[in-house]
C-alpha cells in the first residue's frame, strides 16, 4: 500500500512537473494562453520554458522565414496585353499576438495572403504596360545607342567587316520604349501596398518577387509568329547583303581589270612608239647623209627581196640588162 | 570466449551495485522496508539503471562526416556547430543534433533535369514539362528559352536550419524570377550569343543579394546558362538566319574567288605586254642602228668610186633575181603584143588562178 501510494505522488509530481516545462525549439516562437486568453509576451527565444501546470496551454509558431507561392494570374497589362503573371513572396510572423487574433494559423493566413498579393498585383500590373513589368531599367537602349554610334564610327571608317553592318538591325526587333517604372518598382509597388495591410495582421512580408511572367498562349502564338517573320526578314537580308558583296566585288573585278589592261597597252604603246621614233631618226640621220645611193641600193634589195623565185620575166631587149643583146657589142 | 566475459563482467556490475544498492537502502531505509519487498524492488531498479546506461551511452556520442557539420541543440535552443568527427553529447535528448551538408556544393537545375544514370555514363537530360521555367521574356519582348544551373554552398548551418523554411525552394524561387530581371533587361540575340557570361554574372550577383536578404546562410557558388535557345516554335526561322549568313559568306567568299582568279592573271599579262613592247623597241632601234651602220660604211666605199660600183651592184642583183627566175622570155620591142607569144595549156591557166 504504502508503495503504491509513494508511486502514485511520484507519478503525479512527474505529471506536474512535465506539464509545467515545454521545449521551444529553434526557429519557433510560442504564446502561452491561460483557458483561450494570452498571457505575457511571446516567447521568441528556444530553450527549456516553464509555465503554469494544466491551466495553461502553448501556441507554437514559425519564426522562420515563410515563402508563399501563388497562383499564377491571367491579368491584362494597360497596353491590352493578356499575360500570365505567377508572384511568390516571403513572409514571416512578427507579431504572434494580432497573426493568432487575425488568422488562428498558417494555413489562414495564406489564403489571406492569396487574396491580397493577387489583388494588390492585378491592380499595380494592370497600370502599367508590359514592357515595364518584363524590363527593370533603360539599360537595353543605351545599349542599342552605343551600338549605334559604334557603327557610325566603324561607318566612318567605310572598311566594314561583313558582319557589323548587318549586326544592328540584326538586334533591334521588336518593341523598344523607354520605360517610366520597370520590374523591381512594380515589385516594390506591390510590397509597400501589400505590406500595411499585412502588418495589419502581425505578418511581415520580407518580399514579392515577380517569379515569371509570361504570355498568353493566344498572345504567345502571335509573339512567335513575329518572331518568324523578324528572323526571315533578317535573312533575306543578309542574303541580299551577300548578293551586294557580290555585285560589289565584280564590278570591283571589271573595273581593276580594264585599268590592269588599258594602262598596260598604253605603255605598251608609249615605247614602241618612242622606239620607232628613235628608229626613224637613227634611219634619217643615217641614210640623210647619202639619199641618192640610199634609194639605189634600197632599189636593188628591193628586186631581191620580192622578184620571188620561181618567178617568170619577160623583158625587152631594149632592156639596160639585155641592151647588149638586142644591138649586138 | 568473448560472450562469456562480458556476460561475467555484467554479472559483476550488477552484484557490485546490488550490494551498493543494498547498503544504501539500509542506511536510508532505517529498517523500515519490509523483508520480502527488498529483492523485487532491487531488480527493478537494477533494470531501470542497466536500460538507462546503455540508452545513456548510445545517445550521448555522434560523428559528423565529412562533408557536414553538426548543430548541437541543447533543450531545443542552439548550442553549438561541430566539425566533421566523433563528438559527445549529454545524452537523453537533452542535446540533438542536426546535420548539414555543409562543405558539399549543392547544384539546383532549372529548365531541365539531369535523370539519374547508372555511373560511368554520361547524364541524359529529360526536358519535358520544365518550359514553365526555362521560357521567358526578353527586353525587346521576343520569347527566349533559357536554361541554366545554380550551385550553392550553405554557409551558415543554423542560418540555414533556422532562419527560413524551406531554403531550396527559396532558392528556386528568387533564381527563376532574378534570371528573368536579367534577361527581361536585354535584347533576344544577346542573350542567345553573346551576352550569355554576362547574364550568368548579373544574375549570380542578384541572387545572392536577395539570399543575403533573407539570411539564409547560403552563398552561391556559381550559376552557369545551360542551353539557350529560341523556343522551339521559331527554332527554324534562327537556323535560317545562321544558314543565310553561312550563305552570305559562300557568296562573297566565290566572288572574292573569282576576283584573285582574274586579276592577277591580268596583271601578268599586262606585265608580259609591256615586256613585249620593250622587246619590240629594243629589236627595232637595234636593227636601225645596224642598218645605219651598215650604209655608213657602204656608201663611204661606194662614193670612192660610184658610177662602177652603181654598175657592178645592178649587175649583180639582176644575176641574182635571174639565177631564180622559172621562165625567162625576151621580147624583141618591135613585136607588138605579147599575146601569140605565149602559149598556155589548160592547166597552167587553173594553176595560176
Amino acid at each position: 500500500m504504502k508503495f503504491l501510494s509513494i508511486g502514485i505522488i511520484i507519478l503525479a509530481a512527474v505529471l506536474t512537473l512535465v506539464n509545467s516545462a515545454f521545449l521551444l525549439p529553434e526557429g519557433q516562437q510560442a504564446l502561452i494562453t491561460q483557458f483561450g486568453e494570452v498571457k505575457g509576451q511571446p516567447i521568441t527565444k528556444a530553450g527549456l520554458k516553464f509555465k503554469i501546470p494544466f491551466v495553461q496551454d502553448v501556441r507554437y509558431f514559425d519564426k522562420r522565414i515563410l515563402s508563399w507561392d501563388g497562383d499564377a494570374d491571367k491579368i491584362p497589362t494597360k497596353d491590352k496585353k493578356y499575360i500570365w503573371v505567377d508572384t511568390t513572396a516571403r513572409w514571416k510572423i512578427s507579431d504572434p499576438l494580432k497573426f493568432t487574433k487575425a488568422l488562428k494559423n498558417e494555413n489562414i493566413a495564406r489564403s489571406n495572403i492569396d487574396d491580397i498579393l493577387d489583388g494588390i498585383t492585378r491592380d499595380i500590373i494592370s497600370n502599367f504596360n508590359l514592357v515595364e513589368a518584363v524590363r527593370n531599367s533603360n539599360s537595353i537602349l543605351d545599349t542599342i545607342n552605343k551600338r549605334k554610334e559604334e557603327k557610325e564610327i566603324s561607318g566612318e571608317k567605310k572598311e566594314l567587316h561583313i558582319d557589323d553592318s548587318n549586326h544592328l538591325d540584326e538586334e533591334i526587333t521588336g518593341e523598344i520604349s523607354s520605360i517610366k517604372a520597370g520590374r523591381e518598382k512594380l515589385t516594390d509597388l506591390i510590397i509597400v501596398r501589400a505590406k500595411k495591410i499585412l502588418n495589419a495582421y502581425g505578418i511581415e512580408l520580407i518580399d514579392v518577387q515577380l517569379r515569371s511572367i509570361s504570355y498568353d498562349d493566344s498572345v504567345q502564338n502571335k509573339v512567335y509568329q513575329r518572331m518568324i517573320s523578324e528572323r526571315e526578314r533578317i535573312a533575306e537580308k543578309i542574303r541580299s547583303y551577300g548578293q551586294g558583296e557580290l555585285q560589289k566585288i565584280q564590278g570591283k573585278l571589271n573595273r581593276d581589270l580594264k585599268q590592269i589592261e588599258s594602262v598596260a597597252y598604253r605603255k605598251s604603246q608609249e615605247i614602241r612608239g618612242r622606239a620607232e621614233a628613235e628608229a626613224i631618226e637613227i634611219y634619217a640621220k643615217s641614210f640623210g647623209s647619202d639619199p641618192g645611193f640610199y634609194e639605189f641600193s634600197k632599189n636593188l634589195e628591193l628586186y631581191k627581196k620580192t622578184l620571188s623565185a620561181k618567178g617568170e620575166f619577160i623583158l625587152s631587149t631594149d632592156s639596160y640588162f639585155l641592151k647588149l643583146l638586142g644591138k649586138g657589142p | 570466449m568473448a560472450t562469456n566475459g562480458k556476460g561475467k563482467s555484467i554479472e559483476d556490475v550488477m552484484e557490485d551495485l546490488n550490494k551498493m544498492l543494498s547498503k544504501m537502502g539500509k542506511r536510508d531505509g532505517g529498517g523500515n522496508h519490509g523483508q520480502g519487498n527488498e529483492p523485487k524492488a532491487t531488480a527493478f531498479l537494477m533494470f531501470a539503471i542497466i536500460f538507462l546506461g546503455i540508452w545513456g551511452t548510445l545517445t550521448s556520442y555522434y560523428t559528423v562526416d565529412v562533408e557536414e557539420q553538426g548543430v548541437v541543440t541543447r533543450f531545443a535552443a542552439y548550442h553549438t556547430t561541430t566539425n566533421p568527427g566523433l563528438h559527445f553529447k549529454l545524452p537523453f535528448g537533452i542535446d540533438q543534433v542536426t546535420k548539414v551538408p555543409s562543405s558539399r556544393v549543392i547544384r539546383e537545375e532549372f529548365g531541365f533535369r539531369s535523370k539519374s544514370t547508372p555511373q560511368g555514363t554520361r547524364t541524359q537530360y529529360s526536358k519535358d514539362s520544365h518550359s514553365s521555367e526555362s521560357l521567358m521574356l526578353t527586353g525587346d519582348l521576343n520569347v527566349a528559352d533559357v536554361e541554366w544551373i545554380l550551385q550553392y554552398k550553405i554557409t551558415d548551418p543554423w542560418k540555414y536550419l533556422y532562419h527560413a523554411k524551406n531554403v531550396r525552394k527559396n532558392i528556386r524561387d528568387v533564381s527563376i524570377s532574378v534570371m528573368r530581371r536579367v534577361v527581361g533587361d536585354r535584347l533576344v540575340s544577346d542573350v542567345l550569343t553573346t551576352g550569355r557570361v554576362e547574364v550568368a554574372d548579373q544574375a549570380k550577383i542578384l541572387t545572392q543579394k536577395a539570399l543575403d536578404h533573407y539570411d539564409m546562410g547560403i552563398s552561391i557558388k556559381s550559376i552557369f546558362l545551360q542551353d539557350v535557345n529560341p523556343p522551339e516554335e521559331v527554332r527554324t526561322a534562327f537556323n535560317e538566319v545562321n544558314a543565310a549568313k553561312q550563305e552570305q559568306e559562300q557568296t562573297i567568299n566565290q566572288a572574292e574567288r573569282q576576283y584573285n582568279k582574274v586579276i592577277p592573271e591580268a596583271k601578268g599579262k599586262a606585265d608580259k605586254l609591256l615586256s613585249e613592247a620593250e622587246a619590240y623597241a629594243t629589236e627595232l632601234i637595234n636593227r636601225a642602228k645596224g642598218d645605219a651602220a651598215k650604209f655608213k660604211n657602204v656608201s663611204s666605199e661606194y662614193k670612192k668610186a660610184p658610177e662602177i660600183t652603181r654598175r657592178r651592184m645592178y649587175l649583180e642583183t639582176l644575176q641574182e633575181v635571174f639565177n631564180k627566175a622559172k621562165k625567162f622570155t625576151i621580147v624583141d620591142p618591135k613585136v607588138k603584143g605579147l599575146l601569140p607569144v605565149f602559149n598556155y595549156s589548160a592547166n597552167e591557166i587553173k594553176k595560176s588562178q
